[in-house]
């Protein structure tokens, strides 16, 4: 068989909706979009515990410090499972576990806006626990139709976790929108801290070349702008009705367009963030998670010894 | 194999199916057999009959490690029910005084599903 006729018969079998797992052939197209995507996705995971982590020797009560231990948990939980997805992708090309880490700190490997911010108080948590992860659901819910298997059913344990994380995130919102006019003011200027990221959490409105690959592998099925605009739907309702203000004047609803209009955010300034890690906290989230990598190797390295008896 | 009286011993492998792509694989029992090759034709006989499979795992038991199951390995010291979605059922009433409703997964993967 040669090369384009196995392409061809691989993309008769993506067009059919079927899975491709990590035994299949696939073209190296494929593979590194995978690559690029779920290590990213995974990343994301571990450097998403870190906002929240900050949150936990300070939550306002017990029972409140180990719900947010638990999503600190669960984060680093999924991102193991998704770096298991890439290192069998990754295996024929050489790079392992050690790599896939490394690459966060020599600045290899991106990770989405909002983990770059700061989480200033317990607003910000709550912010983060609702809305932060609201947008990461809608993306993962999403992918769950993804043409790889592997990433697929990973997937699916995320979201069932993920049906915990926005009850914890509405939780702590509910509070502090029922709470004293000191609640409810340091909630609004929470919004009004993350509206702007949360916007460009799902990428630029136009199909990129990289994304337009995505969608016709059926990596994705959904462009970054529908993403947004389902947020949208299912967020701005409930914002709005527990009386904060969104941050943005021109944002409503064109009934004709069938589509949210808003205010774009500043891409330039949050793709520099993103791209040179040089936003609030990146570096010093970043420069933890180095000293933990390097700080373990010993351990890694001890364990791998066989014991002297 | 042949044990020491004579007999033939078989190996006992655990078979695992995983029914279709969206699963993964599920213990479903194991057999013997003389060989992997032949585990997993009996794999197939035994247990797939009826039910449809995409793949089939058959792994021999001594490659698998397993807890006791009376240790306290799985113990839960204290109640978790600040981790379970059943442990913020106040978020329904109190969304209610807002003239709203909790936001569920179900709700998120049918609004995705919807062009």
């Amino acid at each position: 068989m040669t090369e384009q006729e196995r392409l061809e018969l691989f993309m008769e079998r993506i067009r059919r909706g079927e899975k491709i797992e990590a035994t299949d052939w696939m073209p190296d197209e494929y593979r590194q979009l995978l690559i690029k995507l779920i290590h990213m996705h995974a990343v994301s995971e571990i450097m998403g515990a870190y906002p929240e982590k900050e949150w936990v020797p300070k939550a306002p009560s017990l029972r409140r410090k180990l719900a947010i231990m638990a999503k600190v948990q669960d984060e680093m939980g999924h991102g193991q499972l998704l770096l298991r997805v890439v290192e069998d992708l990754a295996k024929p090309l050489g790079k392992n576990r050690e790599d896939l880490i490394e690459d966060i700190y020599h600045h290899r490997v991106k990770f989405h806006n909002v983990f770059h911010m700061e989480a200033r108080t317990w607003a910000d948590a709550g912010v983060i626990g609702w809305l932060v992860d609201g947008a990461a659901i809608i993306n993962q819910a999403s992918l769950l139709s993804t043409s790889y298997g592997p990433y697929a059913r990973v997937l699916k344990r995320i979201c069932a976790e993920e049906s915990f994380h926005m009850q914890h995130g509405e939780n702590i919102i509910l509070a502090l929108a029922m709470g004293t006019p000191e609640q409810k003011r340091m909630l609004q200027e929470s919004l009004d801290y993350w509206w702007e990221s949360l916007l460009f959490f799902f990428g630029p409105p136009e199909v990129t070349p990289a994304a337009e690959r995505m969608l016709y592998y059926r990596i994705r099925t959904l462009t970054n702008e529908e993403l947004r605009q389902k947020f949208l739907d299912k967020y701005v309702p409930r914002i709005l009705s527990i009386g904060l203000t969104i941050p943005d004047p021109q944002l409503h609803y064109d009934k004709e367009l069938k589509r949210w209009i808003y205010t774009m955010p500043d891409w330039e300034k949050f793709g520099e963030i993103v791209k040179k890690n040089n936003g609030p906290k990146s570096r010093e989230r970043i420069e933890l998670r180095r000293q933990a990598h390097e700080g373990g190797r010993w351990v890694r390295e001890a364990m791998l010894t066989k014991t002297a008896v | 194999m042949m044990s020491a009286d004579g007999k033939v011993e078989y190996g006992v492998y655990e078979v695992f199916v995983q029914k279709s792509h969206a699963d993964h694989h599920v213990h479903v029992g194991s057999l013997m057999a003389p060989s992997p090759d032949l585990a997993m034709q009996l794999a197939r006989e035994n247990f797939l009959r009826r039910d449809s499979a995409v793949n089939l795992w058959i792994v021999p038991r001594e490659y698998i490690y397993t807890t006791p199951y009376s240790s306290d390995f799985f113990a839960r010291e204290m109640d978790r029910k600040y981790r379970e979605v059943g442990g913020y059922t106040e978020n329904g009433r109190l969304w209610r005084l807002f003239k709203e409703k909790t936001l569920t997964m179900e709700e998120i993967v049918s609004h995705i599903e919807e062009t």
